[in-house]
């Protein structure tokens, strides 16, 4: 068994330690895991992706329509995530999104929200969208935005080892001072797991 | 959880602990999940290494990194050095003395270090000395990708290739033994998927460190020739030692024993170990994983290769092992099928993904190895990588591309400040190497005469630009070296760079980087905060306008490491205000930003903005006001236009070089440009701000240029539009520029319109009042075109009163614009001799008339009476037809005179005397006598205010005596008019929309109170074409395009606050020369040349707010901004309130808030 994740978001939403903590999460397991990035250039508010390869294995590629599991931080970054996608991909995704900054004079607009799920939809139908933003908001910080997501993944239970595995490496992760903060944003991401499943089957 | 503990801690370990740094867990079998490159650092630390140095670069950086983190609690000597070659020379001589040695770059830093590289193999190290030198298939952060092995087999140092984080463990370990060993230096190739991959990695033992010291032996340690010819046999001793110890080392391995085979390195050996178990293989497909590619124990490789018929070569990059595989099988006539690159299963360019190794798998071996179908492709816009918001270096170039215009050429250098690369900034014209933007820009201002900018960082300037500086102040270039210090290797993550250190979490400087630069022979050093635009762009004009070679130093931390670091001090400058001090963020006040006063005309100038054009506005914002002063929202110059033109459009279009755009701006609102930029009073001049400066700018001159420029293309750059036409008909009774004005505007309104003149030809008083040396025939005609091919229709010599009658039209057509100004001289009674003596009275217009602008009867003494217009034309008029004294006389002061200012100074120029404040009496038989006069009271123009003064009489000779009092309308051409009404001698009309009492008739011109001049008459037109438009079809549709409106004299141009920094003076368009004046009616005045046109553009401080400005979004690039629908927004989440935004923004809407956390 391999289990294959892609996390797409942008530069500054904590991305990579997402990744970081669901490789951990996996060792904890007792899953063999790889995590690969890929950020380039990518100063803040560019792309970034995380891959997160859960079995046997020696890299953390991952190919075309292989992603099990797509955690988009961010709209557009999901989109661009649509290669890895196949039917049976299971697509988290951020409703809120990251402008484009400067690019939009180029004549190159954001597309719309609905237009981006439908895109995903036309690849898969399994699609879990929230605003995870407000809920990190709520949870006392914007930036635990990567710990929501995480939460959402535990709570819709699509992870092949047990969920507080992933509960102990958030804690393990997190600076001192943010241990609440992160353990409050990953409960509520996982509460609002309820609430997402709807939009999947719509 | 963006934040997450720096030091790496322990996951099993309880926080309450210290934490102990997993990479020193001194336990052999413990298991870990690192990166490669902290497996790198383990393989090291596991092997006893006493000495680690490095330069950063990605994908090696964390190896330094962690060093960095390490070295000191294991007592590791180490050192980020200054560069690779540095670094290189440090491990070497650190093997030298007896210890273990690392060097860590990326591959691009092994090649700058190439010439220490090749003769340490020939002196042989003592110690082991390991070279990271990381590869980047793909380019991901790299401006090459490359191939270190035939670099390394031609210098003779062996390269191992480790394919996953655990071999990177074994191999840097294993690379230590090789180097002692061999006494070569033993390059390690990891490549960015190793790099940056986490994976679970079992350590090893930990060796305890070992300086053995130096020891001297100078027949190995100096290569002079002598001794090198000996030691070059030695090194393929050693090489043939590294060969057996590899064949040895267990990292040329083979699994299976199938007659088809598989041979890799690196990452793609992983990668084909994973398919072929994951396809179920192994028993099918044996796998020989080179850890290392050079240098190759051949004749083990030749018993691989007899035990197999056919061989996969799997490598990414050159073929480097597959053409040894080649040859070992040509020499030794192996019957063995090689598939590889040399046979097109596989590229010899970019990373190889499992697909593509897969593919050739399949291909070549006919493994059963099933890509997935691909999804249809979505274009997905790139979020292309950006300076972060505040970063300091964005001001630099901003102020750097604003000081020096687009025409200098910018050269780049690696680090963050290359993606100053591209739109918005613009600041990358080309990029090479370390250290290559001020040798690029040195060498290519030696060979061309150019100035030319160089840019570089703190930490590329001491890694290598301060040899390129030195040649080029030993040569004195005419060039600007531009440092931009962020006291921090930014770019790979923070790296100290020598010009600073942390010290009690404050930056500290340490080298003086100004005091460097001014050692190494520079005399013109400035050092500027980037984020003062005022003052930066400041120091780049005057390093502009100093021959020779000038250094800025633009200095401020980079704003995310001091976050990083908690260093919040740097942050609080510079602020504009105490406001701008307490805020956390910016915000855009909409009401200033895309408000220009030309909403309520529904943006008349109609211009969408392009990139050339806000660079102008920005710039003439930012940096023509020393002090930034909110705009006001209509500038003086438009605001006293009749015709509301956006004189700053199109002069910023003008000062970037786009003259179509700013012809479009002009021709949007002025159907009669040719014309009109020769005879216009120019209102707008008198009310520029620039004019309480030093000089207005020279606003006429500007759209002459333009207009010109237009005239001289193959094809007119610009079409207007119409509105598709409805079926009504109007009738345009005079062709003057107010009645042509009207017929073309009505046109684009989609009436069908015919005009009427008394004349033969179109042009009215442009062609029977104009004198030709102001306004030649052939320009008038082109503008008479233009208006006639929009399907205007011309009827001459039709007189209203004669052959025209209004009723008539009236019935005949769906309105009626009258616009056939004022027909008829001023009279004057002069008493003096009857008969043929004394000298000939006539009137100006008929003078002018009958001179058709180019020469009339004309007597040897004129005199003229008068003060407008007419009198200084028909003075200058009889000047050129051959008059030897020409005098006028009026009553009014010389500041009282109501002609154009220019044409008053060029009549006294030819040598016309212009007598003031004196009032003809009487006609004598040789001329006229005149008396002084004198107001009765002060500043009230009447002929009745004036009183004689006695005993001032005198006459001047005169056979001829022009009268120019004033004209006025015939109102005999309206027959009894009495459905007309009058009022001072003009139709009465409604002031809004012109139309006069009765229905379907309208006047404007002349024939309608006006200011009297050629713009104001064709503004009445435009609007008494708007009016009949909204008479026939309703006022929404005629307000699609309303009229100017009223000018507004500007009482308030003097702007308090406003500096100029740039003080370059007016520029003037070449004039005829004085003697060819008065032998012909030639044009006076020329057109401004191109370079003084742009150059007098520039001039313009664009005062006025624009709404059509997208500075922020499309000059700065700041990523705190976007577009919400269709206004400019600032990111709360990404803005850190540095402020520089807002002391450029052209409209001053950018303001500093507060907002609680």
């Amino acid at each position: 068994m391999t289990f294959r994740v892609v996390i797409a978001g942008v530069g500054g939403q904590g991305v990579l330690v997402a990744a970081r903590v669901l490789g951990s999460a996996a060792r904890y397991a007792d899953f063999d895991a790889r995590v690969g990035q890929l950020h380039g250039m990518a100063q803040r508010g560019g792309s970034v992706e995380g891959t997160v390869v859960i079995g046997r294995g020696s890299t953390a590629f991952i190919g075309p329509g292989d992603a099990d599991v797509v955690l988009g931080l961010e709209p557009l970054e999901t989109q661009r995530a649509l290669p890895r996608m196949s039917d049976r991909t299971e697509v988290l995704m951020n409703e809120r999104p990251v402008a484009l900054a400067t690019l939009t004079q180029r004549g190159v607009e954001y597309p719309e929200l609905g237009t981006i799920l439908q895109r995903v939809r036309g690849v898969t139908e399994r699609v879990h969208t929230l605003d995870a933003r407000s809920i990190a908001e709520r949870a006392g910080s914007p930036r635990t935005l990567n710990v929501v997501m995480l939460g959402l993944l535990a709570g819709l239970d699509f992870l092949p080892f047990v969920e507080n595995a992933l509960a102990r490496a958030v804690d393990a992760q997190s600076p001192e001072r943010l241990v609440d903060i992160n353990r409050r944003a990953y409960q509520l991401g996982r509460e609002s797991a309820a609430g997402t499943r709807g939009v999947a089957g719509s | 959880m963006g934040e997450v503990s720096v030091d790496n801690k322990s996951d099993e370990k309880s926080r309450s602990e210290r934490p102990v740094d997993p990479l020193i867990v001194d336990r052999e079998g413990h298991a870990a999940f690192i990166l490669g490159n902290e497996a790198i650092v383990r393989g090291a630390l596991e092997a006893g290494v006493a000495f680690a140095c490095g330069y950063p670069g990605t994908p090696s950086s964390e190896i330094t990194d962690t060093f960095a983190r390490l070295a000191p609690q294991l007592g590791i000597t180490f050192e980020y050095s200054i560069n690779e070659k540095i670094a290189l020379e440090m491990a070497f001589a650190a093997s030298l003395a007896g210890a273990r040695s690392i060097v860590a770059m990326k591959h691009l830093g092994l090649m700058y270090a190439g010439d220490p590289l090749a003769t340490i193999p020939y002196i042989g190290t003592v110690g082991g000395m390991v070279i990271v030198s990381a590869g980047d298939p793909s380019c991901m952060t790299s401006p090459n990708e490359q191939d270190q092995r035939p670099v390394a087999s031609m210098l003779h140092i062996p390269v191992l290739d480790p394919g996953t984080a655990q071999e990177a463990l074994e191999l840097t370990r294993f690379a230590f033994e090789l180097s002692e060993r061999s006494h070569l230096p033993v390059i390690l190739r990891p490549t960015t998927r190793v790099c940056h991959t986490r994976a679970e990695v079992t350590f090893g033992q930990m060796r305890k460190r070992e300086v053995r010291g130096f020891t001297r032996d100078p027949s190995h340690l100096v290569p002079i020739p002598a001794h090198a010819r000996k030691l070059r046999a030695e090194v393929d001793e050693r090489l043939e030692i590294a060969r057996d110890e590899l064949r040895r080392s267990g990292f040329l391995r083979r699994s299976g024993n199938a007659k088809t085979m598989i041979v890799a390195a690196g990452v793609p050996a992983a990668v084909c170990a994973d398919i072929l178990r994951e396809q179920d293989c192994d028993d099918s497909v044996s796998l020989l994983r080179l850890g290392a590619p050079f240098p190759l124990p051949e004749s083990w490789l030749v018993e691989e290769l007899q035990r197999v018929d056919r061989v996969l070569v799997v490598e990414e990059l050159l073929p480097f092992v597959e053409d040894t595989v080649l040859r070992l099988c040509a020499q030794n006539a192996l019957r063995v099928d090689v598939f590889g690159k040399r046979t097109g299963h596989l590229p010899t360019r970019y990373e190889y993904t499992p697909e593509l190794i897969g593919a050739a798998m399949h291909d070549a071996l006919g493994i059963d190895y099933a890509p997935a179908t691909p999804t249809e492709h979505v274009p997905t816009p790139v979020r292309a990588p950006t300076l972060c918001a505040a970063c300091p270096h964005r001001g630099a170039f901003f102020a750097a591309r604003a000081a020096f215009g687009n025409d200098v050429l910018f050269f780049n250098d690696i680090g963050c400040y290359t993606l100053g690369f591209g739109e918005p900034l613009d600041s990358a014209d080309a990029l090479l190497s370390m250290g290559a933007g001020f040798t690029l820009a040195a060498g290519v201002s030696r060979t061309t005469g150019q100035k030319t900018v160089g840019f570089m960082g703190d930490s590329t300037f001491f890694h290598s630009g301060m040899p390129a500086l030195l040649n080029a102040i030993k040569e004195g270039v005419d060039m600007v070296a531009v440092i931009m210090d962020n006291e921090v290797t930014a770019m790979t993550g923070f790296q100290e760079s020598p010009s600073a250190e942390i010290e009690k979490g404050r930056i500290q400087r340490r080298v003086d980087l100004a005091g460097v630069v001014r050692a190494l022979g520079a005399e013109r050093v400035e050092v500027v905060d980037p984020n003062d635009l005022a003052v930066t762009v400041a120091a780049f004009r005057k390093a502009r306008e100093t021959e020779g070679l000038s250094v800025i130093i633009t200095e401020r931390p980079c704003p995310v490491f001091t976050q990083r670091i908690g260093d919040a001090a740097v942050m609080e400058e510079p602020c504009q205000s105490v406001e701008a001090k307490a805020a956390t963020t910016y915000t855009i006040d909409h009401d200033l930003c895309q408000h220009c006063g030309r909403q309520a005309c529904g943006h008349r100038c109609g211009q969408s903005a392009t990139h050339a054009f806000e660079q102008a506005m920005a710039r003439a914002r930012s940096l023509e006001n020393g002090v930034p002063v909110a705009p006001v929202e209509v500038a003086p110059c438009a605001s006293a236009c009749p015709l509301f033109l956006c004189v700053q459009g199109y002069a910023a279009h003008i000062a970037s070089g786009d003259y179509a755009a700013a012809l479009e701006l002009i021709m949007a609102g002025l159907p009669l440009p040719s014309s009109v930029c020769r005879v216009c009073h120019r209102p707008c001049e008198v009310a520029c701000v620039r004019a309480d400066q030093d000089e207005p700018v020279a606003i006429n001159d500007l759209k002459r240029f333009v207009v010109d420029w237009a005239d001289a293309q193959e094809e007119f750059p610009y079409a207007p539009t119409l509105e598709p036409e409805h079926g009504r008909h109007v009738a345009v009774v005079g062709a003057g520029p107010c009645g042509l004005a009207a017929a073309h505007e009505l046109r684009l309104r989609g009436y069908a319109v015919t005009v009427y003149d008394s004349d033969a030809e179109p042009g009215g008083l442009l062609l029977t009042g104009v004198p030709r040396y102001r306004l030649p025939l052939d320009v008038l005609r082109r503008d008479v075109a233009r208006i006639r091919a929009t399907g205007v229709e011309f009827v001459g010599e039709r007189r209203l009163g004669g052959d025209l009658h209004l009723d008539e039209l009236v019935e005949q057509h769906d309105a009626v614009l009258l616009a056939i100004g004022t027909s008829r001289s001023r009279s004057l009674e002069l008493d003096g001799p009857d008969g043929s003596e004394g000298p000939e009275l006539v009137d100006a217009l008929a003078y002018l008339r009958s001179s058709r602008g180019s020469g009339a009867a004309t007597g040897r003494h004129v005199v003229v009476i008068g003060g407008g217009n007419s009198a200084i034309d028909s003075a200058r008029t009889a000047l050129r037809s051959g008059a030897e004294r020409v005098v006028i006389a009026c009553l009014e002061s010389r500041a009282e005179l109501p002609a154009i200012r220019s044409e008053i100074a060029e009549a006294a120029q030819e040598g016309i005397e212009i007598r003031t404040r004196v009032c003809a009496v009487r006609r004598t038989a040789d001329g006229i006598e005149l008396v002084g006069v004198e107001p009765r009271v002060e500043g009230r123009f009447d002929p009745d205010n004036f009183q004689p003064v006695a005993g001032t009489e005198n006459v001047v000779p005169a056979d001829q005596v022009i009268v120019a009092i004033g004209q006025t309308v015939d109102r005999a051409a309206f027959g009894n008019g009495n459905t007309l009404d009058w009022h001072d001698g003009r139709l009465a009309v409604d002031s809004t929309t012109l139309a006069t009492p009765r229905r379907g008739v309208f006047a404007a011109g002349d024939l309608a109170p006006g200011d009297g001049t050629v713009t104001g008459a064709i503004a009445t037109g435009l609007r008494a074409a708007w009016g009949i438009d909204r008479a026939m079809r309703g006022n929404d549709a005629a307000d699609r395009r309303p009229p100017p409106p009223p000018a507004r004299a500007s009482a308030g141009s003097v702007r308090p606050g406003v500096e100029r920094i740039d003080r370059a003076g007016r520029q003037r368009p070449p004039e005829l020369d004085e003697a060819a004046r008065r032998s012909s009616f030639d044009e006076v005045t020329g057109t401004l040349d191109e370079a003084s046109a742009r150059a007098e553009a520039a001039r313009c401080m664009i005062c006025g707010a624009c709404g059509n400005c997208r500075s922020c979004i499309d000059l700065f690039g700041c990523p705190a901004f976007f577009v919400d629908g269709n206004k400019p927004q600032i990111s709360e989440d990404l803005c850190v309130a540095c402020g520089v935004c807002a002391q450029f923004c052209p409209n001053g809407a950018i303001k500093p808030v507060e907002v609680e956390a």
